[in-house]
């Protein structure tokens, strides 16, 4: 519930058509791409800085969270409002401002949609290189919060990896700007501590990104293997042989039909596991490349190796890719994604790991993942209705991340913690490191507005590390 | 001089003198003494070199994770071994640690394809004046877990924390790698020739240039551009095919491939070692101002052209001082990277800080609310 008058302030503040207050409006509002809920008391719709640094302001008088939210794909409830509060939507600061390809960079508003810049550059042969899975739909303000990955990660690197500059709103409304076009810029690199801080330190709202330039070949392959573990081994197999492929995606058997059935990208019904592998570069090399993946693919076990003849072939293979979450919404009415990370020699052994959990779970999980850098996502299907489900479920997963902390990775690659696996992070790190951590977060936002329970423990899993806020009125920064 | 062995021992040795506000100076093996703000006087000096194992490496991970006082020589020595490598080419690169080269975020060639330390640290334990070890990342090189709180030791000259252990990913080194000098009359034709290799589908690791005065001890007075590829066999030679539609260059392989990259990137040693009251202005900018900016620069001067880095280098250190003034009221972002040790005090080393200075003020304020940690050691400012 908001507080007498806010309401008011705030339609005052930004006008009709900018803002929603009704029930039926907010429950919009009470996801996202993951399993948790809770609704906003308001949603608000700012087009500039200011407006932001305005609303920001309002808010902390009232003393109301303040939760960004891009396109809402986000699969760690991090653009949830699990305290109420204020959704500041993004989705009309939505334009591209400056593309200069001279200098390889564009500068674009928080909501611009991932895709839409490689769009925009892509008829110059250039483009942007992180290519999250639903770059169709989620936006950079989004990505730069969770520092978001792709397929292509692989070998163009994360969102961190191609942003330079940053403008942000701090929670008591100052607008500051880090970075810039250039890079190396002397000081501390603040761009990089605020890329994947899950909008918990400041809101984005504008982001100076670079643009790469389009190469020449690519070749795209699909290893067709009776063992998922064959599959498993020839990843670490590719790296062996130091053959640097751009992307290495892994889809298991169950997930191989459910994709077919959906998209008819021509994926093998029968299979255990097929490898998506792309080569980027130089004609020369590429060539080369491909016969020697094709040499190690067999090597491993592969039945089959064919390589996309059209880009409209290639197209549909990665078509079948990118779309697998749809398919899977076509088979279970809801299921869990994990994001846990291995060292990639450890992939088969993962693997069988969550084949066992799935076994004595009697849940089905199916694996559709970034193989080439060890990012798993056991996708896990449930039936809310039926009792007990969800709660398998996450067991299911939590189990998951625990066997990738032992194996020396990570809770997450790059979906983020939000409020779905912050209490699990006293498990990956010890308490000095989260201490650190929340002093980071509250130098930033000392009364703690900022999408508050994320990330960090709340205290109320296993470690007490308190997010605690100020009282209000204290100044901040 | 305090020496830890152990990260324990590094972690003791930092609390207990700043209990007492005490001043800390830290160091590798004191390569950089020339580089950003002074050296400070401090009640305790702690150098990291006796911290100087490699923890853990498995080449088919292409991860690895040292301590910060492995000397940066052998660290790519040991990759070497396994034609793997982490190109970030560091100046002093055989003296330097792997601590100083992060804490400073020294850069070399090659950062035009493989990036500079912020892209390649995937992990790291760095430890607080309050004796904690803290950690950020970890061994796998996708990870979102929290804040990346490494980035903020990476280019930080150890003002707020001193970084224990560092863990990389690595790359396979390529098959092949040859260099190409392609010599042109003017800048404009340099840069012309620059923007015709971005403009297209070759991709180098290294796109340098180098100014008539830095061209001159290499026997070329010409703007020369370096460029250095990597690839298969046929990859470079057609690299070869088509520079050479660019300029009448030189190809180098083997051993003078190897030269000329030592030459440049150990230019400022080299230059420093040369002149004792030189320094040396470090300028980022955008690619289109680029020209500009090395046209501006009077006495020899190198160019990391496809990145947008600028060093110049003056005899005199006023001179380079001047200079930078200059340079920052035309809009550019410089800093006097190098100086001698009895100038530092004297001049002003980073002229125009952006409007994030004051967040930067509170992060080291957070750390080190005493400034008790290597004072003034980035560029005065903090
Ligand atoms: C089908 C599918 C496939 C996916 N594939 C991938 C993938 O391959 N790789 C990958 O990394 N992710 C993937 N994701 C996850 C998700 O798309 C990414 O996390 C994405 O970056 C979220 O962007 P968004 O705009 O939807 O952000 P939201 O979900 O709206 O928000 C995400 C977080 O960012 C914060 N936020 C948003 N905008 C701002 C802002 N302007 N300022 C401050 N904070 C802000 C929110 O508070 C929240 O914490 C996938 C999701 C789906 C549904």
């Amino acid at each position: 519930m908001l507080p007498k008058g806010a309401r008011d302030r705030f339609a005052a503040l930004l006008g009709p058509g900018n803002y929603l207050d009704q029930p039926d409006d907010l429950k919009l509002y009470e996801y996202d791409g993951g399993v948790d809920k809770h609704a906003p008391d308001l949603v608000v719709f700012p087009r500039t800085a200011l407006d932001v640094s305005h609303i920001v302001k309002l808010a902390r008088e009232y003393r109301l969270p303040v939760v960004g939210r891009g396109a809402g794909t986000g699969l760690s409830g991090g653009a949830i409002p699990r305290e109420g509060g204020l959704v500041v939507a993004f989705a009309r600061m939505n334009r591209i401002l400056e593309i200069d390809l001279e200098d390889e960079r564009a500068v674009v508003q928080p909501g611009v949609v991932n895709l839409d810049i490689t769009a925009a550059v892509e008829g110059n042969g250039y483009f942007y290189a992180p290519d999250p899975s639903s770059q169709r739909a989620c936006t950079i303000g989004g990505n730069v919060s969770e520092n978001a990955g792709g397929p292509h990660t692989l070998a163009y690197g994360v969102t961190t990896n191609h942003v330079l500059g940053l403008e942000l709103v701090l929670p008591d409304g100052a607008i500051v700007e880090t970075g810039g076009k250039e890079c190396d810029l002397p000081g501390y690199d603040l761009t990089g501590l605020l890329t994947g801080s899950e909008g918990t330190m400041a809101l984005v709202t504008r982001v100076t990104v670079r643009l790469m330039r389009k190469v020449e070949l690519v070749k795209t392959a699909l290893a067709i293997y009776e063992s998922g573990e064959d599959a498993g081994r020839t990843v670490a197999e590719i790296t062996a042989r130091a053959i640097t492929p751009v992307a290495v995606e892994m889809l298991d058997g169950v997930m191989l039909r459910m994709v077919e059935e959906a998209t008819h990208a021509g994926y093998p019904m029968d299979a255990s596991a097929v490898l998506l592998i792309e080569l980027e570069g130089l004609r020369e090399q590429v060539e080369e490349q491909v016969e020697q993946i094709r040499e190690a693919c067999l090597l491993c076990g592969a039945r089959e190796f064919r390589v996309a003849r059209t880009a409209a072939e290639r197209d549909l293979l990665w078509k079948g890719r990118k779309n697998a979450f749809g398919a899977v919404g076509r088979v279970s009415p809801t299921y869990y994604v994990q994001d846990g990370v291995v060292p990639r020699t450890k992939i088969a052994p993962t693997l069988r790991f969550i084949a066992e959990v799935a076994r004595s779970s009697g849940l089905t999980i199916s694996n559709i993942f970034h193989a080439g850098d060890g990012n798993m996502h056991p996708i896990i299907l449930f039936n809310p209705r039926q009792a007990g489900d969800l709660e398998k479920a996450r067991g299911c997963g939590e189990a998951i991340l625990g066997y990738c902390i032992e194996a020396g990775g990570s809770i997450t690659g790059e979906h983020g913690v939000g409020m779905e696996k912050n209490e699990l992070m006293a498990r990956q790190f010890p308490p000095e490191t989260l201490e650190m951590m929340s002093r980071l977060k509250l130098l930033f936002d000392p009364e703690g507005h900022l999408n508050p329970g994320k990330v960090l423990p709340t205290g109320r899993g296993c470690l007490e590390i308190r997010q605690q806020p100020l009282t209000a009125g204290t100044p901040l920064l | 001089m305090l020496k830890p062995r152990t990260v324990e021992e590094l972690a003791e040795m930092l609390a207990r003198p700043a209990k007492h506000a005490r001043t800390i100076a830290l160091e590798g093996c004191a390569s950089k003494r020339l580089m950003g703000g002074p050296t400070p006087q401090a009640d305790e000096y702690v150098t990291t070199s006796g911290l100087n194992r490699v923890l853990q490496y498995e080449p088919h991970d292409l991860t690895i994770s040292v301590e910060a006082g492995l000397p940066w020589r052998e660290l790519t020595a040991l990759l070497a071994k396994h034609r793997q490598m982490i190109p970030l080419d560091p100046p002093y690169g055989a003296v330097a640690t792997v601590g100083g080269v992060v804490a400073a975020s020294s850069s070399g060639p090659r950062r035009r394809l493989y990036g500079t330390a912020r892209d390649v640290v995937i992990g790291m334990t760095f430890v607080t004046l309050e004796g904690k070890q803290v950690r950020s990342g970890g061994m796998v090189v996708k990870n979102v877990a929290g804040l990346d709180m490494g980035k903020l030791m990476i280019g930080s000259f150890g003002t707020l924390a001193a970084i224990a252990v560092v863990n990389f990913k690595v790359v396979p080194a390529p098959e092949v790698e040859r260099s190409f000098l392609l010599p042109f009359d003017s800048l404009a034709a340099a840069i012309a020739a620059r923007d015709s290799i971005l403009r297209g589908v070759l991709q180098p690791s290294a796109i340098d240039l180098l100014n008539p005065a830095a061209g001159a001890a290499l026997g070329n007075r010409a703007w020369l551009l370096a460029v250095c590829c990597g690839g298969n066999t046929a990859a470079v030679d057609r690299y070869e095919r088509e520079l050479a539609l660019l300029g009448n260059g030189v190809a180098f392989d083997g051993e003078r491939h190897d030269s000329l990259w030592h030459y440049v990137r150990e230019l400022t040693p080299t230059f420093l070692s040369q002149h004792q009251h030189g320094a040396v202005v470090r300028v980022s900018c955008t690619l289109k101002e680029l020209q500009s900016v090395m046209e501006f620069l009077p006495g020899v001067a190198l160019a990391r052209a496809g990145s947008g880095v600028c060093y110049g280098y003056f005899e005199r250190t006023q001179d380079a001082a001047l200079w930078l003034s200059s340079a920052a009221r035309r809009g550019w972002k410089g800093v006097l990277e190098f100086s001698p040790e009895e100038w530092k005090q004297d001049v002003e080393m980073w002229p125009a800080p952006g409007g994030d200075i004051e967040l930067m003020h509170r992060v080291k304020k957070l750390f080190d609310p005493e400034n008790l940690l290597n004072r003034g050691r980035l560029y005065r400012r903090i």
